[in-house]
């Protein structure tokens, strides 16, 4: 017998499971599987390019001279950095559908469609955040440098402030980019069969939950490990020599 | 000193303030077209901010800046203040080049985007423009891939790009180590033979001597003397100036 206050280990056989890794190969499961990781993929870009695209638009706004811009920029901010994800997926997919109408609450796709908005919104909070800090940090000298060529204000956001910027804020963009993946877990909560709520169906249905979780382990790996890739590459490729990743 | 001199710029009592603390005290100065004009004076006070109100990149609150009689007081916040500040090139201490673009690009964005050059224009001009500071095998490269000086010669090739009348040297050399500083004095005293008015804040007094036209001394937000070379250096009129030429002439 083991020492007290140290914890006894998990003896499989003795709780009379029996590992069956066939169960992630096996019809119909692997194709629940597949699909699964499929409307992640989905899930994850789409929602991304809300957040990118929303998050660079708000990020712009915080920058700018004008006071109402500012504070626009800055309300929406807190309000979705300030809330549980979950919980705002729970709001957006039960409190706002039925005060839009019925119609709306009875459509088919609206786990999806509000999965994908409540990820976008809520992540373009994040990156307008990065997004502020990284054009904060061009140094004053390249707005005064482009404006004494007569470049507009437009112009220096297009061809400097934003381009630097942006080079500025590619390692907490990964960050971001890498956590939409994960957070779109929350996603089956409200209804939507991505990689996890596929995995969590095939255990209910197979009791082989330990191999069906595993999968999507490897699965959430694949995804992240590639978005490490390809931010590495655009890292490399938009590399300011003397200063971003030095070296 | 020839009679048909005509005024370019004319600063008219300006008067400048960071919250509290005044920087430019009423200050009023004329710049005539094809001039050289050196400005000195002790680290804060008001040298680069005056450059900074000429082309508006500062606000001042009292009176106005005319150049070529366009007033900057009326055409700022509106698109016209663009095209004045087209007109008049700028070089920073700091370089301030864009790094994320090659020595060619800095050259010609603006000259592609204000006023809409081919590609290929842009690339012929800015070529040129690297030819004559003296660095067009660097054209490819970033800034962060160029020497001090190199990048100070980007950025007088940067300035000149849009073919301004005038342009303005903000401490061109302060941060530049000592052998470069030579290469970069020399383009720009070129450029002065080219005809160009040239506003240089500096504490180069060897180049105020053999390139400036005049000299204008300034302390505490205001001019204590403008005056031509010679008589600035042989013959100081205030009592400041004479004391800042005595110490400074030791070094020449």
């Amino acid at each position: 017998m083991k020492s007290r206050g140290q914890l006894p280990a998990l003896h499989f056989d003795k709780m009379g499971y029996q590992f069956d890794w066939g169960v992630i190969i096996r019809e119909p499961y692997w194709r629940w599987l597949l699909n699964g990781f499929i409307k992640t993929l989905i899930l994850g870009s789409i929602s991304w390019g809300i957040a990118l695209f929303l998050g660079i638009i708000v990020g712009t706004i915080r920058t700018l001279p004008a006071k109402t811009a500012r504070a626009i920029g800055k309300a929406y901010v807190e309000f979705f950095r300030n809330i549980p994800l979950l919980v705002q997926l729970f709001f957006w997919y039960y409190v706002i559908p039925p005060m839009i109408g019925q119609w709306f609450n009875r459509m088919e796709s609206l786990p999806w469609i509000m999965a994908i908005f409540g990820l976008g919104v809520y992540t373009a909070s994040r990156v307008a955040e990065h997004f502020r800090s990284g054009l904060n940090s061009v140094p004053k000298g390249q707005r005064q440098a482009g404006l004494s060529t007569g470049l507009s204000n437009w112009q220096l956001y297009r061809y400097i402030i934003i381009p630097y910027g942006f080079r500025l804020m590619i390692p907490p963009i990964t960050t971001e980019f890498l956590t939409i993946f994960k957070n779109s877990a929350l996603a089956m909560t409200i209804g939507v069969l991505e990689l996890s709520g596929q995995s969590y169906k095939i255990g209910t249905w197979t009791f082989h939950s330990f191999e069906s979780i595993t999968a999507a382990v490897i699965g959430y790996l694949l995804i992240g490990l590639s978005i490490i890739g390809f931010m590495g590459w655009v890292e490399e490729k938009l590399k300011i020599p003397g200063l971003v990743g030095r070296g | 000193m020839a009679n048909e001199k005509e005024t370019l710029i004319k600063i008219d009592e300006v008067g400048k303030w960071y919250e509290d603390v005044q920087a430019l005290d009423g200050i009023s100065m004329e710049i005539d077209r094809k001039d050289v004009v050196v400005i000195c004076g002790p680290s804060g006070c008001g040298k680069s901010t005056l450059l900074r109100c000429i082309n508006g990149l500062e606000e001042f609150e009292e009176g106005d800046v005319i150049v070529d009689g366009v007033s900057v007081r009326e055409v700022r916040g509106t698109k016209n203040i663009y095209k004045l500040r087209s007109k008049i090139g700028m070089v920073f201490q700091h370089f301030e080049l864009y790094p994320h673009l090659t020595a060619l690009e800095n050259v010609t964005l603006a000259p592609k985007k204000v006023f809409n050059m081919s590609k290929k224009e842009a690339r012929q001009k800015g070529m040129e423009l690297l030819e004559r500071v003296g660095i067009p095998e660097q054209a490819d490269q970033k800034p962060g891939e160029l020497s001090g000086g190199q990048q100070q010669r980007v950025g007088i090739a940067r300035a000149i790009a849009m073919d301004p009348q005038t342009i303005m040297f903000d401490e061109p050399t302060s941060a530049l180590d000592p052998e470069m500083i030579r290469d970069v004095l020399e383009v720009m005293a070129d450029l002065a033979k080219e005809g160009l008015t040239m506003i240089v804040v500096t504490h180069e007094m060897g180049f105020a001597k053999e390139v400036a036209d005049e000299i204008a001394f300034m302390e505490n937000g205001n001019i204590v003397e403008h005056n031509d070379v010679e008589t600035f250096f042989k013959n100081p009129e205030s009592e400041r100036a004479k004391e800042f030429v005595d110490r400074v002439l030791v070094h020449i």
